[in-house]
């Protein structure tokens, strides 16, 4: 039994909007008909449907089903990840797993969010009662207490949190898919100037709300020789951490779940940070980013800022860093958004990239952060490494 | 001096109770601070939980009354809000680690941003809700 005997065999994504003019199904019938077309699997061949946490589907508490009947889908596995952003890569755990157990053998793993047009989440949390009358809006206060915590305790270099920002516009200037908005270079300096939100977290470290869709068809290994794909990327390594210090009172934000997850997927796909050719971490805000390289053994806890400095993002240099602009740059699909990186990270080991194709193609790294507990960094963390082959 | 709001003003979303955390807004229409201990970990835990975050079992779970006295784990300028809030920005949003062990959110007022730092120790201070409960506060311990 292994992640490895299932492999994803097709991308797609849409356009990234500020708004979406079109159905959040219809968006969803856009990712089916690329993904049939691109893979050549007729519908009925797909029987399994894994969908990542939608805000627009949360309304619905049959939201899997619902949609599968949209989609005219004959399902013998069917359900909706709903660990927030660490949906996409839970998904394709998730896909991989339940083909590993036989209970499917061809999955489409669809990440759709309408947030923007239409949000039907209602949280039922800590928030009401232990937040919300603080005048608490989520994740850009939470991430403004981390980063203080973080300044405070190691400095923040806001020259080096600048440098990731420049280098993920540069990769959405050359993303058709990009949001239109965003697809216009920056340099450090607009990042230092941009406005406060909250201190020290500035407009240029958040992502902006958008909606789109993307997903991934996933198959078993004999059903890709089979059908000779000659382009596939296989999970070899994934790790997920949930409410990491769940049991204790005071938990160090700088600390989070995914050294436990990372250690867990570089174990498994016997590769450690050094042999990382491409990273695609999730990024809500800039900070992540810098954390997820110190959680995941790239550099030392609180050492992020002299690594940054010493390497180049660029999809042409030493360590590609999201290479379609990630979300900050791109636009962020709602509770869909890890999608976004995670197809990003696939067309590389296809070598489809275009103008931002990078060198090496031995495998790619993909990371994700759900939901915003109270008072730490995030509930859920998952890290996810591909490569063209396994 | 830089002056933050101290939201004295505005009428603030009034917070639910939930059957295992009622025993916490009941203490502060005395405007006391009760948060749950539990007895065999020798543990204190914050916010209210319908269990021990230390072993599962609520059998060891009480509440006990502390001072709320305590010192800055880490805060945020709050620059664009949501109403009520909105068009009374900034204002500070901190975590507070009670002397208990325990990390609190809530607002720090009565602070100039000259102050604010990692470390401020800080007391409690109560805004009356409108149904006779308060909410908690925090203020620097001068």
């Amino acid at each position: 039994m292994a992640l490895h005997d299932s492999a994803i065999v097709g991308y797609a994504e849409t356009k990234i909007v500020p708004k979406s003019e079109v159905d959040v199904w219809e968006l969803g019938a856009e990712i089916l008909e690329a993904l049939l077309q691109r893979t050549g699997f007729e519908k009925a061949e797909i029987d399994g449907l894994v969908l990542s946490s939608s805000s627009t589907g949360a309304g619905n508490i049959f939201w899997s089903q619902t949609t599968a009947d949209q989609l005219a889908l004959e399902l013998d596995f069917c359900q909706t990840v709903d660990i927030g952003g660490s949906s996409p890569l839970g998904a394709v755990a998730r896909a991989s797993a339940a083909i590993d157990a036989g209970l499917c053998e061809t999955v489409l793993c669809l990440f759709a969010d309408t947030a923007v047009a239409e949000n039907n989440g209602r949280p039922r949390s800590y928030g009401a009662e232990w937040t919300t009358p603080y005048g608490y809006l989520g994740a850009p206060n939470a991430f403004g207490m981390l980063s203080s915590y973080y300044d405070g305790y190691f400095g923040l270099d806001f020259q080096a949190l600048g440098k990731l920002a420049v280098a993920q516009r540069a990769h959405a200037v050359l993303n058709d898919n990009a949001c239109e908005k965003l697809r216009k270079p920056i340099t450090v300096e607009d990042y230092l100037n941009s406005r406060m939100i909250n201190d020290p977290i500035r407009l240029l470290d958040c992502v902006m709300p958008c909606d789109g869709a993307s997903g991934l068809i996933m198959t078993k290994r004999k059903t890709v020789e089979k059908r000779g794909f000659g382009k596939i990327a296989v999970p070899v390594g994934y790790g997920e951490r949930t409410n990491f210090g769940a049991a204790q009172s005071v938990v160090d934000p700088t600390v989070t779940g995914h050294r436990a997850a990372g250690e867990k997927a570089f174990a498994q796909a016997g590769l450690e940070p050094a042999d990382i050719a491409s990273f695609h971490p999730y990024d809500d805000f800039i900070i992540a980013i810098m954390m997820q390289l110190e959680m995941l053994g790239f550099c030392a806890h609180g050492r992020g800022a002299g690594f940054i400095h010493e390497r180049d993002f660029l999809f042409s240099g030493d360590l590609p860093l999201n290479t379609g602009g990630g979300q900050i740059s791109a636009g962020q699909c709602g509770l869909a958004g890890g999608g976004t990186n995670l197809v990003e990270a696939v067309r590389q080991l296809f070598g489809e990239g275009g103008a931002r194709q990078v060198k090496n193609k031995a495998n790619a790294l993909v990371t994700g952060i759900g939901g915003i507990p109270y008072g730490r960094n995030w509930n859920t963390s998952t890290v996810l490494i591909l490569t063209p082959d396994a | 001096m830089r002056e933050v709001n101290d939201l004295f003003e505005i009428e603030r979303p009034l917070p639910p109770e939930r059957s295992f955390s009622r025993p916490f807004w009941a203490a502060t229409r005395e405007k006391k601070l009760v948060i749950q201990y539990d007895r065999a970990a020798d543990a204190w835990q914050f916010y209210p939980r319908p269990t021990s975050i230390y072993s599962g079992l609520r059998a060891d779970l009480e509440w006990r009354e502390v001072s709320g006295r305590g010192q800055v784990f880490s805060f945020t300028i709050v620059r664009r809000a949501r109403p009520p809030f909105r068009d009374h920005e900034p204002y500070l949003l901190a975590m507070v680690t009670l002397d208990e062990g325990v990390n609190v959110m809530s607002n720090l007022i009565r602070c100039p941003l000259e102050e604010v730092r990692i470390g401020l120790r800080v007391k409690p201070c109560w805004q009356p809700l409108p149904d006779g409960r308060h909410l908690l506060l925090f203020e620097p311990d001068r």
